[in-house]
């Protein structure tokens, strides 16, 4: 099956590793751009793993990472040592035929291989960079090394969720790694467009800890407003309840978040007995710990499915906490295709969670899975660049380009 | 988005964030709201003194440069929206006086985005949804929170926020391709704030499908297989840890004045530190505890150890770096004033983002939207 065409004739140049640059790489994919990601044989992608060791590299384990098998479906792959001139040109010839460039680096990487936004123009003046290291391109941290987690710390979101009496809390490994990552996409999105009107490229400046403020926005409102951050509340809520996780059989856990009246009237009916002492939505604030405890009552005698299941046909917000184990089985997901099977070579038949949007009710296709290292060389440096297959030959030769990982010369000694 | 109309029949969180997106970058945004009000008016935080419609921080963050029109006569709505690039709607048929099968009809040109819990087909397309239901659906929070308790729910609207910006990248994804002649015709766009977050646990999903071990809870600030990554307190305020190769161990542990651990070769290993966690948690609650967090970080980032200050709400505006950067910046609304709020998070130096902006009350622009559609005041 095809990838949508929505986006075809664009070409982007991704250096982008790890989780946010390819994700923002990912969606433009999805929809039908060429993108063509750049590693090379001793720097690849660290998300195919950043504990290199020889062993580890024979048993094939630079290919085997679920992280970079989710994140690198329908692109090209080629690998080019930027340390040398000839994989320096390469790359600038690649972007002059490119619509865009992307990279994640820490800040000082690209000026260290004499590459840049000004570099890139000069070969291609129309052309889109979008650059999101962890804290942007300018300010005093600007090269602060941060993973996703230092990004959800710096962004003080931590002091939006948990109990009153935890330490800020955190709530993803690397929350700002993925939503950077959707932020990618639309400010890349942005400037295509804005580059397919006026014909005038531009740099787009990213910061991960900036694209987690959205998130935070009714704590900083709030601080604004009243001179107080929102209260640490766990799972309730000021202006709801019931509202939290509800332990059922078998150890498991459900999320009733009643919003409204209306969905409390059908949670009492629902319920009976141990809910008829409970009345408006100020009586349950004041009566929170009681009315958590009845809710538990009525939980633990059910499954989850089965509370789920019952709350939802009374028109109550309910949702069983799945575990990871379980969402590829997850029967809604199942019934919407979202989940794609695709055999890759070296791990076998794989999910791959398709873009989560539709248009016209058709799931996007994806085409092809995760690439191997330097598995489209030919395609991209023959194809578009025009190279012979015996200068193709000789970079290989050279060790400008390759499709065997190798550990960096610094690593081995 | 210069030349762009969408129009906004929703209410929802996912939506506004969405639309503001569009506002931002220059679209005219039309909230169509109903007599009351959307539901993103009644969401707190309230400004002080301020009752109703108007007093919400949140509606001004997430409306800011859109314009209000109330009206529900058909032919006036109609009107308005002849020449819209895109209607976001986010309920079922009938809920409001356009809907999908109007715009069919209204223009070809116009592109439907639809943003709702679950999305428009499947076995849950109808159930009720909320922020932590979708979260507990997608297996995030199931992480989250200490092992044999209950799992803890995000604060605030991590759900809907990433399904709004998810639904821009469709919907801008959308006009792109029209431009470019790569789509025409009315085009739905189905986006599910459920399938949405998903982009946060899909590779511990592909883990699990594989039977590769995957996250549980195992403790507030505590992810496998990292160590350590948390919070820990300071003289002067919090800070934000994450040490994973062994190097940054070895930094952390220098600046810590820990440095016997790094003798320990058991420890260059994240996840050996993990199993010890137990023994080397108080370790570095000590050593940090009467230490400048800013003074930390700043060290450690100098040594390339990904530390970060942690900030209250009260410091956030204040951080440097975000000062610098004029990570925020005013939203006026008539009646609360300006309030410094952030402002959009990619930065096109060619077609930047309005910077902060103003906030009209509700029904503010129907006049002037109706007279300009051709209709009736």
């Amino acid at each position: 099956m095809s990838r949508p065409t929505f986006l075809q004739g664009l070409r982007i140049v991704d250096l982008s590793m790890g989780w946010a640059g390819p994700l923002a790489t990912r969606h433009l994919a999805d929809m039908g751009a060429e993108v063509i990601k750049i590693e090379s044989c001793e720097r690849f992608d660290w998300f195919r793993g950043w504990e290199a060791s020889q062993r580890w590299i024979d048993e094939g384990g630079p290919e085997k990472n679920p992280p970079f098998n989710c994140l690198n479906r329908n692109k090209l792959d080629v690998t080019l040592d930027l340390g040398t001139g000839k994989g320096r040109a390469l790359l600038l010839a690649l972007v002059a035929a490119a619509d865009a460039v992307v990279e994640n680096f820490a800040g000082s990487v690209l000026p260290k291989l004499k590459l840049g936004f000004e570099v890139f123009r000069r070969v291609k003046p129309d052309i889109v960079m979008l650059s999101m290291p962890g804290f942007g391109t300018t300010g005093p941290w600007k090269d602060y090394r941060a993973y996703g987690s230092t990004t959800e710390q710096a962004a003080g979101l931590p002091h939006l969720s948990g109990n009153a009496e935890w330490p800020p809390t955190m709530v993803h490994i690397a929350l700002g790694d993925a939503v950077a990552g959707l932020n990618g996409a639309a400010g890349l999105l942005l400037a295509l467009r804005h580059r397919h009107r006026t014909g005038e490229g531009q740099f787009v400046d990213l910061s991960h800890s900036e694209c987690l403020f959205p998130l935070a926005a009714h704590g900083i409102a709030e601080q604004v407003l009243t001179g107080r951050p929102p209260p640490r509340l766990g799972n309730r809520s000021r202006l709801h309840a019931p509202h939290g996780a509800y332990p059922c059989r078998n150890g498991r856990w459900l999320v009733i978040q009643v919003q409204n009246e209306v969905q409390w009237q059908s949670m009492q009916a629902l319920v009976g007995e141990s809910l008829e002492g409970f009345g408006d939505v100020q009586d349950r604030l004041a009566r929170n710990d009681g009315l958590d405890g009845a809710v538990a009552v009525w939980s633990a005698r059910r499954t989850a499915e089965r509370a789920m299941a019952e709350l939802q046909s009374a028109g109550v917000p309910a949702g069983a906490v799945r575990n990871s184990r379980e969402l590829c089985d997850e029967p809604h997901l199942v019934a919407r295709k979202f989940w794609k099977m695709m055999d890759r070579e070296y791990v076998g038949c794989i999910p791959h969670a398709r873009a989560p949007y539709r248009v016209d009710g058709s799931p996007l296709e994806i085409e092809w899975p995760a690439p191997t290292l330097g598995q489209h060389n030919r395609q991209v440096l023959g194809g578009i660049l025009g190279l012979a297959e015996d200068e193709i030959v000789d970079l290989e030769r050279a060790g400008v380009i390759g499709t065997k990982p190798r550990m960096r010369e610094a690593d081995t000694k | 988005m210069e030349g762009i109309r969408v129009l906004d029949l929703s209410g929802g969180i996912a939506a506004a964030y969405c639309g503001k997106l569009f506002a931002d970058h220059g679209a005219e945004v039309l909230l169509l709201e109903p007599p009351n009000g959307f539901r993103t008016r009644r969401l707190p935080p309230f400004a002080p003194g301020i009752e109703g419609a108007e007093a919400s921080g949140m509606h001004a963050y997430l409306s800011t440069n859109k314009r209000s029109v109330v009206c529900t006569d058909r032919a006036d709505l109609l009107r308005v929206a002849r020449g819209a690039s895109l209607a976001i709607d986010d309920g079922p048929a009938g809920r409001h006086a356009l809907d999908i099968e109007t715009f069919k009809t209204v223009s070809a040109d116009t592109d439907v985005l639809s943003i709702t819990w679950f999305g428009k087909d499947g076995p849950y397309r109808n159930f009720a949804g909320s922020d932590g239901v979708c979260l507990a659906l997608s297996s995030q929070i199931d992480w989250i929170g200490e092992p044999g308790r209950a799992p803890l729910i995000p604060g605030g609207y991590h759900a809907q926020i990433i399904a709004g910006v998810t639904a821009f990248i469709a919907a801008s994804g959308q006009i792109l391709a029209r431009e470019l002649g790569n789509a025409y015709g009315f085009q739905l766009i189905d986006v599910s704030v459920h399938e949405s977050s998903i982009c946060l646990t899909e590779i511990e999903a592909y883990r699990g499908h594989c039977g590769l071990p995957v996250r549980t809870r195992i403790g507030v600030n505590r992810f496998r297989s990292t160590y350590p990554l948390g919070i820990y307190a300071c003289r002067d305020g919090w800070l934000g840890v994450t040490v994973v190769t062994p190097a940054q161990w070895d930094g952390f542990c220098r600046l810590l004045g820990l440095r016997h651990l790094t003798d320990i070769e058991r420890y260059w290993s994240s996840e050996a530190r993990l199993e010890d966690a137990d023994v080397l948690e108080p370790l570095i609650t000590a050593a940090v505890s009467d230490r400048s967090a800013g003074e930390l970080a700043r060290t450690g980032q100098r040594r390339k150890v990904p530390l970060s200050l942690v900030p209250t709400m009260d410091k956030l505006l204040a951080v440097d770096q975000y000062i610098s950067r004029a990570a925020f910046a005013d939203v006026t609304h008539p009646d609360i004033g300006p309030m410094p709020l952030p402002v959009t998070p990619f930065r096109l130096h060619g077609a930047p983002a309005t910077a902060g902006g103003t906030v009209s009350r509700l029904g503010e622009d129907t006049s002037a939207v109706l007279a300009a559609a051709g209709g009736a005041e």
